[in-house]
């Protein structure tokens, strides 16, 4: 749940980044996306629980560097759901930048300014519909923390499996969890989109 | 001596890596005056606006607003800019602010006026292009023309020095053009200083104290409207009128 707020910030930060910040910023940030949307979650999760620590405490042995694993599981779906967001963030803005910059800087308003009370209020809003995919598709893959070692829903599901052999109730009770959690959060979603949505901008999800 | 508003002098604008849209142009607008300017599509007269505006830099010469040159290094352009308003031919309206909230922003956040005094001025400023009941609808609710006047009254409502508008009505329906201009004629009656890019001929022969032919990027011509629709001193500005002319005795 935090992972994908904490994506949306991040993710609008790396959308700016990548449009306003120059060539070598755009290099980074179009890496870092790669990496984040071309591998499997699981693989990200050990990446972050035991490559990097490892690497940085070969680097630097004093350091001892750890991670427990509820960070990582917190900053790397964080990170994830951001290298996705920063591509709908990035397209909400291109879609209304140009003409709409232009016009906050004739009423003599800055870049800075314009971005804040002009584009960001309209990109967000076609932000929404793609936001509430991103939340089913990070909802979903949180059983992936199961590798890390963290109880989510689904292993807490597998141990009650194991005590009482009941897997036909257990795993569907967990699947409707589930299914009731994604719902009632699109459900608000959607009620949040109609009511924020711009009179005459549409955009199908 | 009529004080001088706005003027360019030796203003030079490239596109690369040929296209020369502004083309050492100097220019005066004095205080009150209404000067339209006229020509070609792709002749810079947009471009050219816009360098006058800052909204688009210039490459080489000087803008100054009053007596300040705005093209000098170390200048706060965005204060400048308060001071100027600008109407844009496809009207680009804050889509997810209402009529009021339009106009409202610049007065809040660039005039850094209070909430009831932003809101009084923004209200003055629908009233004045007459679009006071529409205040709390959002620019997709409203025609092409009341969106206009809605941006009329956006550039209106910081009492700029000036008003410059690239084509205001070009991009409307023919019927929709009559009540923007009305509108202008209201403001022209009024006093403001404006300098418009328009082909509405009729309307430039009636408020426009100098009509200015732009082509390829210079000032080719300029002169009461009169001397244009009567006698253009020039060849390109003769045709230009011809054509024009004939066009509108057509509709």
């Amino acid at each position: 749940m935090f992972g994908v707020f904490a994506g949306l910030a991040f993710g609008i930060v790396l959308a700016l980044g990548d449009l306003y910040g120059g060539r070598i910023l755009s290099v980074i940030i179009r890496g870092y996306v790669e990496f984040f949307r071309g591998s499997p979650i699981i693989i990200q999760l050990f990446v972050f629980l035991y490559v990097l620590p490892a690497s940085i405490n070969y680097l630097v042995p004093s350091l001892h560097f750890q991670f427990d694993p509820l960070t990582v599981g917190f900053l790397v779906f964080g990170l994830n759901s951001a290298a996705y967001q920063k591509g709908y963030v990035k397209g909400a803005v291109e879609a209304i930048f140009e003409d709409q910059m232009t016009a906050g800087r004739s009423i003599g308003m800055s870049r800075p300014q314009t971005l804040w009370h002009v584009i960001l209020p309209q990109a967000l809003r076609i932000v929404i519909p793609a936001w509430s995919n991103e939340f089913c598709s990070i909802t979903k893959s949180t059983p992936a923390l199961l590798v890390l070692g963290i109880r989510d829903l689904t292993a807490a599901g597998m141990t009650i499996v194991g005590q009482t052999w009941r897997i036909l109730e257990t795993y569907s009770l967990i699947a409707l969890l589930y299914l009731i959690w994604i719902t009632a959060v699109t459900k608000i979603a959607d009620v949040v989109y109609e009511k924020k949505k711009i009179p005459g901008i549409e955009i199908s999800a | 001596m009529v004080g001088i508003v706005m003027k360019c002098e030796h203003l030079w604008k490239t596109y690369e890596p040929h296209l020369i849209a502004v083309k050492d142009v100097s220019l005066k607008i004095g205080e009150g005056e209404i000067k339209l300017i006229f020509g070609p599509s792709g002749s810079g007269k947009s471009t050219f606006l816009r360098c006058l505006a800052m909204l688009t830099m210039p490459d080489k010469g000087d803008v100054f607003l009053r007596d300040e040159c705005l093209t000098k290094p170390g200048v706060n352009l965005n204060k400048e800019r308060a001071r100027i308003g600008f109407v844009f031919q496809h009207i680009w309206l804050f889509r997810h602010l209402t009529a009021l909230g339009n106009v409202e922003l610049a007065l809040r956040r660039v005039l850094k006026q209070p909430k009831e005094e932003a809101r009084e001025n923004a209200l003055k400023a629908l009233r004045e292009v007459k679009m006071e009941e529409w205040a709390h609808h959002y620019p997709a609710q409203m025609s092409g023309g009341q969106q206009q006047r809605v941006g009329i009254a956006r550039a209106l409502a910081r009492n700029p020095d000036i008003i410059l508008l690239d084509e205001p009505t070009s991009a409307l329906d023919p019927e929709l053009t009559g009540e923007v201009i009305d509108t202008l004629r209201d403001l022209a009656g009024k006093g403001t200083t404006m300098l418009i890019i328009s082909h509405e001929m009729p309307f430039a022969r009636e408020i426009a104290d100098e009509m200015i032919f732009y082509d390829g990027g210079t000032i080719v011509e300029t002169g009461p409207p009169e001397q244009f629709f009567t006698n253009p001193q020039s060849e390109r500005a003769k045709k230009f009128m011809t054509r024009l002319i004939m066009k509108t005795r057509r509709e």
